[in-house]
């Protein structure tokens, strides 16, 4: 049997939670904001091309995974990722880097997933968890999400690394092995904003991706009603509210956390600009608040829409404008 | 117990089945800066995940009637009910998407072989007898 000193820390967001809570194992204290903003996270995209669960998909973070490269890449963490094709010999080598002292974080998908509350149990392969024991066929498990640490079986965790569908986790399994004493922050955030900024307002032609992505999607939802029909327009707006509010992004997609980052890496670089602009996220990050209050009610009446589609479309431009405004001061960090 | 029913009669005595995690959210005031707070979810949320449940319940009223009416098999209800799609499915079971298509209308399914059917079976979590002859009720978990 092997327990390791895990400490469990709820945070808002799988990824980030894992990875703050995987360096605080290795003696390295680190927000889950600070690893989301120099991962650079952040992100918009709007795929009407790629169903799921029969609606399009949004969505407000980079692919998952990359929050972990990026940051160990950038604060030099040495780290091991490893994919299996036999689901066997990933319980094996689970086992023996457990033997060696390191708790493992993995991606699962979430419909197995025997501890989980049963509303979220729907197949969505991009969760993240950390192992940090077991002892025959329990395995014990902090996930981020859960108020507690959980235990599941040999063969659920195997089903949950082997998920199939969009995003397919392959048994994906990380951990830094190695923490440097001396880790300088300044040049990491600014990479990370500089990304993140990028990502939002700086990739050309295309038109679905960032501040461009919100317009766009914002112009097809005043569509909706008249193309779909009114059921099918407000499943629609739910999906975007549950990828916004529901998919731990700790509310407004991402935007609470990010606005924090910009707190906390104001202080770190001692750029008193960048605290201003934390104020303007946090405004921004209401206002996505709003909008997936009043759409949501859309979503409950089932069919009869309480707000008008273009009154909810304007909210998003408005969105759109403000963090156009944001992410072009932050790309000029330096 | 008792402290989540208070919580139920705040919110104006609205449903509020989900209450028994409670998940960290962040939040933003001019005055206040940010902060986070440990709750349950709010009935906003609440709705959105119960519009998604809806549709399942929907579509599976649907898939029941053209099991019934013998224009799918029961693979298809058993994928419904699992809340997969077609390409899903194919992943699972290591086949092509094509050869699940042919397997969800009643001729394909009349031809599987007792190897294909166990294999099915075994995914959904059923014996091979329930997967010939479903019990068409709608209690998804």
């Amino acid at each position: 049997m092997i327990k390791l000193e895990f400490e469990h820390r709820q945070a808002g967001h799988c990824e980030n939670g894992v990875t703050s809570n995987l360096l605080n194992y290795h003696q390295y204290k680190i927000s889950e904001p600070m690893v989301f903003g120099i991962g650079a996270g952040l992100f918009f995209s709007y795929l009407p091309f790629m169903k799921m669960q029969h609606a399009p998909t949004t969505t407000f973070r980079v692919w998952p995974g990359m929050i972990f490269d990026r940051l160990t890449k950038e604060l030099g963490i040495q780290t091991v990722i490893l994919k299996f094709r036999d689901p066997r010999e990933s319980m094996t080598k689970l086992n023996e880097v457990l033997d060696q002292g390191y708790p493992v974080g993995l991606q699962v998908g979430t419909y197995n997933l025997t501890f989980f509350p049963p509303e979220y149990r729907m197949h969505y392969n991009m969760h993240n968890m950390v192992v940090y024991g077991y002892d025959h066929e329990t395995y014990f498990v902090s996930d981020t999400l859960m108020e507690k640490l959980v235990e599941i079986s040999y063969e659920d965790l195997m089903r949950v690394r082997y998920a199939k569908g969009t995003f397919a986790p392959m048994g994906r399994m990380y951990y830094p092995t190695y923490v440097p004493k001396e880790i300088n922050l300044k040049p990491a955030i600014i990479n990370g904003i500089y990304k993140t900024a990028n990502n939002m307002v700086g990739v050309p032609f295309f038109p679905l991706i960032g501040v461009k992505g919100i317009r766009y999607l914002a112009r097809q939802m005043r569509k909706w009603e008249k193309k779909l029909g009114p059921e099918k327009a407000s499943y629609y707006l739910g999906q975007v509210l549950r990828m916004e509010e529901e998919v731990g992004t700790a509310g407004a997609g991402f935007r609470f956390i990010y606005g924090a980052f910009l707190d906390e890496a104001s202080r770190v670089l001692n750029q008193e600009w960048l605290k201003e602009l934390s104020i303007e996220m946090g405004e921004n990050a209401n206002k996505w608040r709003e909008f997936s209050y009043y759409g949501s009610r859309n979503c409950k009446k089932r069919g009869k829409a309480d707000q008008s589609y273009d009154f909810l479309a304007d909210m998003l431009m408005d969105c759109a404008d403000r963090e156009e405004k944001i992410f072009k001061k932050l790309a000029k960090i330096k | 117990m008792d402290t989540v029913k208070e919580e139920k009669t705040e919110t104006g005595g609205e449903e509020q089945p989900y209450h028994y995690n409670r998940e960290l959210f962040y939040s933003f005031d001019k005055e206040k800066g940010y902060s986070q707070r440990v709750d349950y979810m709010i009935p906003e949320n609440q709705t959105i995940i119960r519009q998604q449940w809806d549709l399942v319940e929907e579509r599976l009223k649907g898939i029941r009637y053209l099991v019934t009416s013998g224009k799918r098999s029961p693979i298809a209800w058993y994928m419904e009910k699992a809340l997969m799609e077609i390409p899903m499915l194919a992943g699972y079971m290591e086949m092509s998407a094509w050869r699940i298509r042919w397997h969800i209308t009643p001729m394909g399914f009349k031809q599987l072989k007792p190897r294909i059917l166990e294999k099915y079976a075994a995914l959904f979590g059923i014996t091979v007898e329930a997967l010939k002859h479903p019990d068409l009720e709608n209690n998804l978990r």
